[in-house]
């Protein structure tokens, strides 16, 4: 199956080093993430993925291969600053962009038709992009990486500016996308979002790759804890062996055993004493994982 | 197999300009005050004014007579009319009661034309002509001699050693025609261009078509379209200035022209081309529509001095910026317009021409390349060359 592979790739802007030695890889079938805030990277990344920018290390894969003209001529780019011509009609433009793909204007048009059926935006097919709400201009973008049927897709932050309707519509294009077997990337800072549509992650600190991983691993990553409540008083916990207290807080305790057994032993000693109320893995959320690693 | 992407660039140029409304309208209005002022022209040429001369005296009637035929023969469209009065006292009843122009009548040992508040000044002058004429023949006549052998020897022709005057003062006008015309091309694509540039450039949206296609390709297809709007823009113009003056009197000279014509086109192609790659650049040095004004000011001096070249040099300074791009982009045809300059005069300074628009295309495309996706505020042409890809 196709894969984008990013190995050791560097950029400079003057003195700042916008992109440090970073390497992952896209695989292909799956959503993959690009986790990261204001500054650290992550559209300087794509646009060298992309060619538009020069690499001054490091190089991209497809596959096997180098990244070639070629290869990328058939990659859906969708750019973080959303261009489209104002004053162009929708349908125009948008076979325009198809013809440039190497399609022909009837398999373009055909293509851009379905699309915007899809969004609900075939009546505005022969309106300017201008007077569209900025949701369907960002529509229409994503058809403009789409209509091609393209051998991957690059995609600056898709998701900004859709209400939850069309975030949903869009998930479930790029899931068709990825089922295709071809490599999706995009990237957010919408947390939550990628934590519930991304099957990877890779997050991005200061121009660094500071963690990769499907969002179970990077779960993992952290300490094993355990949140006890009891019917009564939980300040013994601190006394029992191979158990590794975080926090107790009166009847509630946050805990990480050693092992399995320092698990159970825990869970017999509190049935022992009363009431247990509940004991449960901790698994932490997205945001504090994010938080550890780019700290 | 799909097209090569610049046609489709080119394409995309030409039918976003076809349907611009500014666009058409700004072309509109460019035919119609050509057509307009043509109009005039063969109007006032065509239009035939007609005189009353009224006489009361036989001598007079046979002296009108005379004005009339010099009259019809001065090619000024000019008719007269005779009327014979029956005294001195109707003769000046019909000219104040306007039912004639004119009251011609000997006095003493002259003549006197009579009108009411003037006399106009083409029939004064066929008028003058013609009694001038009639009283030498007489005069030449009583003294036994004719005015052919007193005027012997006395005519004074004109020549000019560089084909005839006719032509140079033809030229002339055209050249100037010509020179307006490849100035407002190259001055109002050239900013168009520009500006489509870095909309584009402002918008982002070169940053999905370069990932498409290569940027020489876009650069290309953005020139080539721009060229085939002016080229068909000026066509438009000169045929309908053409059409136009072959109702004037002026139809005589289009066979001079139209040979020239053909050397000013293939120079029109390869100046433009020349400018607009260097017009493109100045739309790519910008960032947003604002900066172009300031990107664009070192083309737009070149262009009006191009303009200016054409109209003022003379001599050595003109034989020499005919050979030197982009001024021979005009110059050149123009010379060969007035028939100063040889055929292969003309290839030669081609040559140059096509060898220096080449290495623009060149430097142009690096620039254009480079600046492109630089989008933090204007660039230099310095700092653009040196700018990594």
């Amino acid at each position: 199956m196709a894969q984008i592979e990013v190995i050791g790739l560097t950029r400079s802007f003057g003195e700042l080093r916008a992109v440090d030695d970073v390497s992952f890889t896209v695989p292909g079938g799956i959503l993959t993430g690009f986790v990261g805030g204001n500054g650290a990277g992550k559209t300087t990344t794509m646009r060298l993925i992309m060619g538009l920018l020069a690499a001054h290390g490091g190089e991209v894969r497809w596959g096997d291969e180098p990244m070639t003209t070629q290869v990328r001529r058939r990659i859906g780019y969708m750019p973080e600053e959303r261009g489209l011509y104002p004053k162009q009609k929708v349908l125009d433009q948008l076979v325009y962009l198809g013809e440039l793909s190497g399609m022909t204007a009837a398999d373009a048009k055909a293509s851009v038709l379905e699309h915007l059926d899809r969004f609900g935006l075939r009546e505005r097919a022969s309106e300017r992009v201008e007077k569209l709400s900025l949701g369907n201009q960002q529509r229409v973008q994503i058809i403009a990486a789409l209509m091609t049927t393209p051998d991957a897709l690059i995609l600056d932050e898709p998701f900004s500016g859709l209400d939850p309707s069309a975030v949903d519509s869009m998930a479930d294009l790029l899931r068709e996308h990825a089922s295709r077997g071809i490599p999706v990337l995009f990237s957010s800072h919408q947390l939550d979002l990628v934590e519930r549509l991304c099957d990877r992650l890779v997050v991005l600190a200061h121009g660094r790759v500071v963690a990769t991983g499907t969002v179970e691993e990077l779960r993992g990553r952290g300490p094993e804890l355990y949140r006890l409540t009891l019917g009564g008083d939980a300040g013994w916990v601190r006394d029992v062996d191979g158990i590794h207290v975080h926090d107790v807080d009166g009847s509630t305790a946050l805990v990480e055993p050693d092992d399995d057994s320092a698990r159970q032993a825990l869970l017999r000693a509190a049935l022992e004493r009363g009431d247990v109320v509940d004991f449960a893995r901790q698994v932490p959320a997205l945001s504090d994982i994010y938080r550890e690693v780019t700290a | 197999m799909t097209a090569a992407p610049w046609t489709t660039v080119a394409r995309r140029e030409i039918v976003t300009k076809l349907t611009d409304r500014t666009f058409l309208l700004s072309t509109f209005g460019l035919v119609v005050i050509i057509a307009g002022v043509l109009g005039v022209q063969a109007w006032l040429g065509s239009r035939t004014t007609e005189y009353a001369v009224v006489t009361s005296s036989a001598a007079a009637h046979r002296m009108a007579e005379k004005v009339e035929t010099v009259a019809e023969a001065s090619g000024d469209n000019l008719q007269v009319t005779l009327q014979a009065a029956a005294g001195d006292g109707v003769a000046k009843a019909a000219i104040e009661d306007g039912t004639a122009d004119v009251w011609l009548r000997e006095d003493g040992d002259g003549w006197v034309l009579t009108g009411r508040e003037d006399v106009a000044a083409e029939l004064r002058s066929a008028a003058t002509t013609a009694i001038r004429d009639a009283t030498l023949d007489a005069n030449a006549e009583a003294a036994g001699t004719t005015v052919d052998a007193l005027t012997r020897g006395s005519e004074v022709r004109t020549s000019v050693l560089d084909g005839d005057a006719d032509r140079a003062g033809v030229a002339k006008a055209v050249g100037f025609a010509l020179a307006m015309l490849f100035y407002l091309a190259s001055f109002t694509f050239g900013l168009a261009l520009a500006n489509s540039v870095v909309e584009e450039k402002a918008s982002r949206i070169v940053e999905i078509i370069t990932t498409k296609i290569a940027v020489r390709q876009l650069l290309a297809g953005k020139v080539a379209g721009n060229l085939v709007l002016a080229f068909a823009q000026m066509a438009l113009f000169v045929a309908v200035g053409l059409v136009g003056l072959t109702f004037t009197d002026y139809d005589r000279f289009l066979p001079a022209i139209s040979g020239a014509v053909g050397w000013f086109v293939v120079f029109f192609v390869v100046g433009f081309g020349l400018l607009a790659c260097l017009w493109a650049v100045a739309g790519a040095l910008a960032t947003r529509t604002e900066d172009v004004q300031t990107t664009s000011t070192p083309l737009t001096m070149l262009t009006l001095g191009v303009f200016f070249a054409a109209l003022l040099t003379t001599g050595t300074t003109k034989v020499v910026l005919s050979f030197v791009p982009p001024f021979s982009a005009i110059l050149m045809p123009m010379r060969v317009l007035e028939g100063t300059a040889s055929w292969w005069h003309a290839l030669v300074a081609l040559a140059i021409l096509v060898g220096a628009a080449a290495l623009v295309v060149r430097a142009a495309a690096r620039l254009y390349q480079r600046s492109l996706l630089q989008t933090q505020g204007r660039l230099t042409v310095r700092q653009a060359w040196s700018t990594p890809e």
